[in-house]
């Protein structure tokens, strides 16, 4: 044996080669079950979105086997084809056609930043395809988008936003110098809640905005003024543990003025992570609250097991690992909205796709239930925007307690558009 | 209503294009707002300027010792054991042959997120960062796995083919050739994880070489192959390595480099080749940083993609290896002038240890992270729920990128590939450099080595956008 390996001939080569090439080439399994809906799942596995990419992935698998377990949608089994888009509007655009054209997917969904939100929602519209996102932008209910482009999952920044000025004029103070970096994430925050802390009777002091290649904000610290009741802070990205402890270095222990920050600058960190000390006290948005909340409702805990997340909102298996909470229910949120409007609608195939927006359209009260663990909600076919409550969280002991829910009431605005006018 | 043309326009080029041609950019500005989706940098708050400054004055410290004292440390191979060759080359490579079709079967109809593809897993953390890594540990795992040479060996055999076609004269250029054309596929291309994509290139890069080296014979793969040549450079690191002669393997063991002190001197294309390997080893870690974005108009913190930036990028990575290139050729050139010695050949083999220790440190939270995809991919490659690895069912899990116990730990690793393989380079141009030359002869290359270990310290400890 060894030497007729080791001293092969020609024959021998040929069977062997031969055999090798069969062998490579059987085909893996074919087989899948009879008429599935196809869903697509436009993902940021890859890019900047990654880190976020991975919890929307795991949050929309858990979501279908839950839906699939209690017997899909209208009884017919559901698939998710995930594409990775890399989180780069032109691939996001390629991925909404490939989704569509060559995979046969009923509809896309999943998409979270903005900008491939952007270069996607045209494709989706020119092919008629429905498409959900879950991106929390408000490019949706702005009217920059089309008839196909919805957002049932998450509400919009500007209702984030302005929701928070009741509570911190009541509870924080009315003098507010807001710290935020320069670029359209930032400017949404220091427009809409300059806008809405005014309506409340109070006004923003000072507005610093930060370069946002910048990775040390000493300098910038000089210029909040003395008066600040409420150092409003939303800083992102590699350099938010050196914004907060160099804050802590320029306060020490005296006086500061109370904290508010947009859970955004610690989506899946931990906020007990060393460093992190000079947050104690302070208060954050959270579009849900990653710790399990005292009075949380009777689904809360279903969801995580599912989803495999603690009361924590870290993984069941590395309480290190913190997810991206305040986001990825969007994703579970999001699935459930197209169960309701295909069954609605009696969708069977791709040819009822207008038929499908038209019901998801029609569709107002969303009410809490595990189809909707973060809350319940209300949908507005005009915008194609979607509102719900949104949560104040005081980081207590290393710890997020939410301390303040919001109502869907207070998030609603005027409709700047009504895509219901359009053609499809 | 939130619009703010100039931070528009400055970060979102294309769209700013695109869009205000048809004048909506005003209306969309506030569509083109979300958070950044990186994590806070633990590395950030570490006081990385001092360990920066202390590496550098290791490095200058121990070139001036190594030049002051006229005595380096002996190094010199010796013999572990000797046996007979337990797997013939031929079949082990074959069988790497077959697994490498079945990856690309896999790639074409598996799964299409790259994550669950055994394809994009397998090449990523395997091929390019397993296979290297554990050469440079062990000797040259690439030379066994390859998927030539045991396909090339079998066809010549079948044709009855002996000799070559010639293409030996082109030295290392063909593989400079395949190795700039893997790079921009990896850092500039908008596919280099798309399984179905990766597995395309694979195939038609596989049989173009395949192709020439039953031409030309497989032994042309050592310089024609662009991963047969690096991996062969890099592995020329390893303390413990094979080395074979007809049907007997000895293992040697040696310090770190002892290899590379037997090598024949690099060929002018072999030159340019080791300087490739070093410029994208620096390009890739650049083109993440704060400074780069900023540089070419993207912001870090919310970088429009890939596709936005294929011309920056593209431009970028030939600028820096015309760079790394020319500032090397030109400290020898100049040791050369005012101390003799310092031929280009001999010491330019001192790189491969700079090669070798930035391939490790550059993916090295690669392979923390990534390789986690494909160990569950291994564990369960139909996505069954099989354990095929005997692995309980786990979640891919990134909380250690945001743990200040565990980030030091991986920066100091990193800290200390980056500065022993400059030590080691510093100890191999010392040895390499010649006896005609004089100490003076090593002051530009201790300079170069000293700016090379700055710059590879601040890549791995600035602000990044990836």
């Amino acid at each position: 044996m060894t030497r007729g390996l080791l001293h092969p001939t020609r024959r021998g080569l040929l069977m062997a080669g031969g055999a090798g090439f069969l062998t490579a080439a059987l085909p893996g399994y074919v087989g899948a079950q009879a008429a599935p809906i196809k869903i697509g799942f436009q993902l940021h596995r890859t890019g900047i979105g990654a880190a976020y990419g991975r919890w929307y992935e795991r949050t929309a698998q858990a979501a279908l086997k839950a839906i699939n377990d209690a017997g899909g949608i209208a009884g017919r089994p559901v698939e998710i084809l995930f594409e990775d888009d890399a989180t780069d509007p032109k691939r996001g655009s390629e991925v909404v056609d490939k989704l569509t054209q060559s995979d046969g997917c009923d509809l896309v969904m999943g998409t979270l930043f903005s900008h491939v939100v952007m270069g996607s929602a045209p494709r989706a519209g020119e092919l008629k395809v429905p498409y959900l996102v879950c991106s929390e932008g408000y490019h949706v209910a702005s009217g920059a988008l089309n008839r196909w482009t919805l957002q049932p999952g998450i509400t919009d920044v500007r209702a984030q936003i302005s929701t928070m000025a009741p509570w911190v004029a009541a509870n924080l103070g009315k003098k507010v110098t807001m710290v935020f970096p320069d670029y359209a994430f930032g400017h949404d925050h220091r427009d809409f809640f300059t806008a809405a802390i005014q309506a409340q009777g109070g006004e923003v002091v000072a507005q610093i905005a930060v370069p946002p290649t910048e990775t040390s904000f000493t300098r910038y610290f000089p210029q909040i003024p003395a008066e600040t009741e409420v150092l409003y802070h939303v800083m992102v990205g590699p350099a938010v543990l050196t914004f907060v402890k160099e804050l802590g270095e320029f306060y020490g222990t005296g006086a500061k003025p109370a904290l508010f920050g947009f859970i955004d600058s610690l989506e899946a960190v931990d906020t007990a992570t060393p460093g992190l000390e000079f947050l104690e006290g302070s208060h954050f948005w959270e579009a849900h609250p990653r710790v399990k909340a005292a009075d949380a409702g009777e689904h809360e805990g279903h969801y995580r097991t599912a989803v495999g997340v603690d009361d924590n909102g870290a993984s069941v298996s590395d309480a290190k690992d913190v997810s991206t909470y305040s986001h990825m229910f969007s994703t579970w949120e999001t699935l459930y909205f197209i169960k309701q409007a295909m069954e609605a609608s009696g969708y069977s195939g791709p040819g009822d796709r207008q038929k499908l927006v038209e019901a998801m359209e029609a569709t107002t009260d969303l009410p809490y239930g595990i189809e909707r663990p973060q809350g319940a909600k209300r949908f507005n076919g005009k915008t194609h925007q979607v509102f719900g409550s949104q949560h104040i969280s005081q980081v207590q002991g290393g710890r997020l307690v939410k301390v303040h829910t919001t109502t869907i009431d207070e998030g609603l605005y005027e409709d700047a558009v009504d895509y219901t006018t359009m053609s499809f | 209503m939130t619009g703010n043309p100039k931070s528009f326009e400055g970060f979102c080029p294309k769209f700013s294009k695109t869009l205000g041609a048809s004048g909506l950019a005003v209306v969309l500005t506030p569509g083109l707002a979300f958070a950044c989706a990186l994590p806070p940098s633990v590395i950030l708050t570490l006081p990385t300027g001092h360990y920066i400054t202390a590496a550098a004055l290791t490095v200058a410290l121990t070139a001036l010792m190594g030049v002051a004292a006229h005595r380096l440390p002996m190094m010199e191979p010796r013999l572990v054991r000797e046996r007979r060759l337990l797997l013939p080359g031929t079949l082990v490579s074959y069988l790497s042959f077959l697994i490498f079709l079945a990856l690309v079967f896999v790639g074409l109809y598996g799964e299409r997120d790259p994550m669950h593809n055994l394809m994009t897993l397998v090449f990523w953390t395997g091929v390019w960062i397993v296979v290297p890594l554990g050469s440079m540990l062990l000797g040259n795992l690439w030379r066994p796995l390859n998927p030539w040479a045991g396909p090339v060996r079998i066809a010549r055999t079948l044709l009855g083919r002996t000799g070559g076609i010639g293409l030996e004269r082109l030295g290392h250029w063909p593989a400079v050739a395949g190795y700039a054309g893997f790079v921009w596929f990896q850092m500039v291309s908008l596919y280099p994880d798309d399984p179905a994509v990766l597995a395309q290139v694979a195939v038609a890069y596989w049989g173009v070489i395949f192709v020439l080296a039953v031409l030309e014979g497989e032994d042309w793969l050592s310089q024609g192959e662009f991963l047969t040549v690096l991996f062969g450079f890099i592995a020329k690191v390893a303390p413990i390595w094979h080395e074979t002669a007809g049907k007997r393997a000895r293992l040697m063991r040696g310090w770190p480099g002892t290899q590379v002190l037997s090598m024949p001197p690099l060929s002018p294309s072999a030159v340019v080749f080791v300087s490739l390997a070093l410029a994208a080893l620096t390009f890739d870690g650049l083109a993440e940083t704060f400074w780069w974005q900023a540089l070419i108009g993207e912001n870090p913190l919310e970088p429009t993609g890939r596709s936005a930036v294929m011309w920056e990028n593209t431009g970028g990575l030939l600028a820096v290896w015309v760079l790394t290139l020319g500032l090397i050729l030109g400290s020898i050139i100049l040791g050369r002038r005012i101390g003799g010695g310092f031929q280009t050949g001999p010491v330019m083999l001192s790189f491969l240890a700079i090669a070798a220790g930035y391939h490790a440190a550059h993916y090295l939270v690669m392979l923390l992270t990534a390789g986690q995809y494909t160990l569950a991919a291994l564990n369960d490659p139909l996505m069954t729920g099989d354990s095929w690895l005997g692995l309980p069912p786990f979640f891919v899990s990134f909380g250690f990128l945001t743990d200040p116990r565990v980030m030091p730990v991986i920066y100091g690793l990193q800290f200390a590939a980056i500065l022993g393989a400059h030590l080691l380079a510093v100890l191999l141009g010392l040895k390499l450099a010649g006896q005609g030359a004089r100490p003076l002869a090593h002051l530009p290359m201790t300079l170069l080595m000293v700016g090379y270990t700055v710059l590879g310290l601040w890549l791995l400890s600035t602000a990044r956008s990836g």
